[in-house]
């Protein structure tokens, strides 16, 4: 009588979530991956109007060279910027689970960039730090003697991007890091202790091969905020496409809703659908490798 | 019993809650051909049809690109009321903002009932022409409210001939707020720099540009937003419009004009008249720190640029002049890009006479005066006058026989968008030489 009772109830709840989550999720997925196999103009373009491209909108980007610099773009913002981004947070979470003083202070202060809208603080970076004549950084370099740098030049905007963004993102992946520290039986440092193990060598010996699992979790969530890496690319050229800030998602977005300024570029949804599709690719890939890179490596904790 | 029956209304409630999310999106069901024939004969029948054409019982939904807190946007609200007062047609305005350019064509495609739409002229015919309803015998006509003249002359003969030209031989949207895009200077500027006449030609152009830099100031400046346009308008004076459409086809930038125009810029570069600060400016850097404070005379951009810097630029002395020719084998001072937004009437909507008739409201007498006045914007129709801003540049517009694609093409495609980009900023920096800038755009292969 009971078990038949739990049946129903869970039938009744799940439905409305799974009809949701079809609708929402599962048919905007499938639907974009059938269309990046099709010639399609708009994305509200009726069906009969597709016409069959098979790979060839892969094809036509792979030999575009706008989507090679894109794919360049976020592969320099995954690899320095991630190792960059995580090796700081690493360093902080260290730092702030070895026990100083107003720990939960500059928790909350490294995670504030993250709170707030990333529009805001694009637009900040964007035209009060990087600005030529009065920006902070050029003053704190007038001040010591040195000569303004063109922040916002060409080559150097990918990097500002970069700056400005993985700041923000600091504090996120700090979190996680503080976490898995915060997990480590506190007994293994006290032996280490006994033994005569200094700092460096408690973090090589304990805290970093303990971490294995939490480093993986942040290169995915990293690779996952890089592979749909637009808004710092929108509003670092905020009218149209430019070699420094392009990434494959932005040049989706002009792909599938034309340029903003020019009325003329053609919009070519099927090959937008195949960015995305490619994106969501590039994220199950990694996770993948990462998965079974530290697979062999559960520890009981 | 009694808990599964609470569990089951519970979930008969939230499905309630969900089709009623689903009911407002429900398309309006398709109208059948018969009222479009209909009209149009009610409209051939009674030629001088004022006011009556309007039929009777007519609502307007109104899809517009503005926002409702932007002088266009408040000008349309206002306009709108006073329309539904005069006329008793019921005006439904949806204020998009430029959404409207992702929003527009899945509602168009599901059939929801929208009776006019605006957006730029070009995009207007792109995105949606396959939506417009034709015209022709609606702009021909006379009516009351034009003075018994037919409507199409007594608006701006240049924009209606290039509605029909983009409807390949039929009027298939309104222009309204033309605009073109030209030099804006600082007027005040060139007089302390003792300049007494616009120039025509590169040499007076230069020349121009060496007094300017004596009396202290940028000549021009440039952002990161408008480098496609600036060098387009250059190559377009060298080679010409119709060549400047084939290189971006093609993506075939092996002609020598190429080089030259990358060569005068260099030269632009090395005398000191571009501003260095045209290798950082991201938009709109370049117009409000440059351009609005007075260290830069001038600055190639629309005339919705007063409108557009209002704020920071009380008092300013505004002039426009043409892009100067440069060979005779490129366009002369009468090529420019111009264009504007325009209406478009849905060729499904049930009552185009009255759309027809706001149409007309906006574009001729009070409201398009109102529309010019509030925007600092250009009026449609010929007997308005244009803001005192835009005084010079009505001048360029009455002259311009000569219609540039935006850029002069050179934004088409994003791939030669951003190699210009690259190489213009390069060129101000240092790191490219003529040379190596015309280099990276003969690269481009398609």
């Amino acid at each position: 009588m009971i078990r038949r009772k739990n049946t129903k109830m869970i039938v009744i709840f799940l439905t409305p979530a799974l009809i949701l989550y079809a609708l929402v999720f599962l048919y905007p997925v499938i639907r974009t991956s059938v269309m990046s196999f099709f010639k399609v103009e708009t994305v509200s373009q009726p069906v009969s109007e597709w016409s069959f491209y098979g790979v060839g909108n892969y094809i036509d980007l792979f030999r575009s060279n706008l989507f090679n610099v894109s794919m360049a773009n976020i592969l320099r913002l995954w690899l320095v910027g991630g190792v960059v981004v995580l090796a700081i947070a690493l360093l902080f979470a260290v730092i702030l689970t070895s026990g100083v003083r107003l720990k939960r202070f500059f928790r909350s202060v490294i995670y504030l960039p993250n709170v707030i809208s990333a529009v805001a603080m694009g637009t900040m970076w964007l035209n009060y730090v990087y600005n030529i004549d009065y920006g902070l950084f050029n003053n704190v370099i007038k001040f010591f003697g040195g000569d303004p740098v063109m922040w916002t030049g060409p080559v150097t905007l990918f990097w500002s991007m970069a700056i400005a963004y993985g700041f923000g993102m600091v504090g996120y992946h700090m979190l996680i890091f503080i976490s898995g520290i915060e997990r480590i039986g506190i007994d293994y440092y006290e032996a280490a202790g006994i033994e005569g193990a200094n700092v460096f060598q408690k973090f090589f010996y304990i805290t970093l091969p303990l971490l294995k699992g939490v480093v993986r979790s942040n290169i995915v969530i990293w690779t996952v905020a890089i592979a749909g890496f637009f808004v710092w690319g929108q509003l670092f050229s905020p009218v149209n496409l430019s070699n420094d800030t392009v990434t494959p998602v932005n040049y989706m977005y002009e792909l599938v809703f034309g340029a903003s300024s020019s009325a003329n570029t053609a919009r070519n949804t099927g090959a937008g659908a195949a960015i995305g599709v490619m994106m969501a690719m590039l994220v199950v890939i990694v996770s993948i490798v990462t998965t079974l890179i530290t697979r062999h490596d559960d520890v009981e904790l | 019993m009694k808990k599964s029956m609470r569990v089951l209304s519970m979930f008969i409630v939230l499905l309630m809650a969900l089709t009623a999310c689903n009911s407002g999106g429900t398309p309006a069901p398709a109208p059948t051909p018969a009222p479009t024939a209909g009209d149009a004969s009610q409209a051939e029948a009674s030629p001088a049809a004022e006011d009556s054409g309007i039929e009777p019982g007519a609502q307007l939904v109104y899809w517009t690109m503005w926002n409702e807190a932007e002088p266009q946007g408040q000008v349309i609200a206002e306009a709108a009321e006073a329309f539904e007062k005069a006329t008793g047609v019921k005006m439904d305005v949806n204020f998009n903002g430029r959404d409207i350019r992702k929003t527009l064509e899945p509602a168009l495609a599901a059939g929801e009932e929208i009776d006019l739409f605006d957006e730029d002229v070009d995009r207007v015919i792109n995105n949606w022409g396959a939506y417009l309803l034709p015209l022709d015998d609606l702009v021909n006509a006379s009516y009351d409210d034009t003075n018994g003249q037919p409507y199409r002359s007594v608006v701006s003969k240049t924009l209606m001939d290039l509605a029909e030209q983009l409807g390949g031989g039929s009027i298939q949207q309104i222009p309204y707020q033309p605009f073109i895009f030209t030099v804006m200077y600082n007027k005040d500027l060139f007089d302390n720099a003792g300049i007494t006449s616009s120039p025509k030609t590169w040499d007076e152009f230069l020349d121009v540009c060496a007094k300017l830099k004596e009396s202290g100031v940028d000549a021009i400046t440039v952002d990161d937003a408008y480098m496609a346009a600036l060098f387009g308008y250059t190559l377009d004076r060298i080679v010409g419009a119709e060549k400047c459409a084939e290189m971006v086809a093609n993506l075939d930038f092996s002609d020598p004009g190429v080089l030259k125009a990358c060569e005068l810029w260099e030269n632009m570069v090395n005398e000191g008249y571009l501003s260095t600060k045209a290798a950082t400016n991201v938009w709109p850097a370049g117009q409000v720190d440059e351009f609005a404070k007075s260290t830069v005379a001038m600055y190639l951009n629309g005339t919705w640029l007063p409108n557009e810097i209002k704020e920071q630029t009380p008092g300013f002395n505004w002039g426009s002049f043409a892009w100067p020719a440069i060979e005779s084998t490129g366009d002369g001072i009468e090529a420019h890009n111009y264009g504007g937004q325009s209406y478009g009437i849905n060729k499904n909507t049930k009552y185009p006479n009255a759309a027809f008739a706001f149409v007309r409201w906006m574009t001729v007498g009070e409201y398009d005066q109102k529309l010019a006045d509030e925007s600092m914007g250009v009026p449609m129709a010929n007997d308005a006058t244009w803001p005192v801003q835009l005084a010079e540049a009505k001048e360029v517009f009455d002259n311009s026989s000569i219609r540039l694609a935006w850029a002069a093409n050179m934004e088409d495609d994003p791939e030669v968008n951003t190699v210009i980009k690259d190489g213009l900023s390069k060129l101000v920096t240092g790191a490219y030489n003529a040379q190596q800038f015309a280099d990276s755009l003969a690269a481009l292969k398609k």
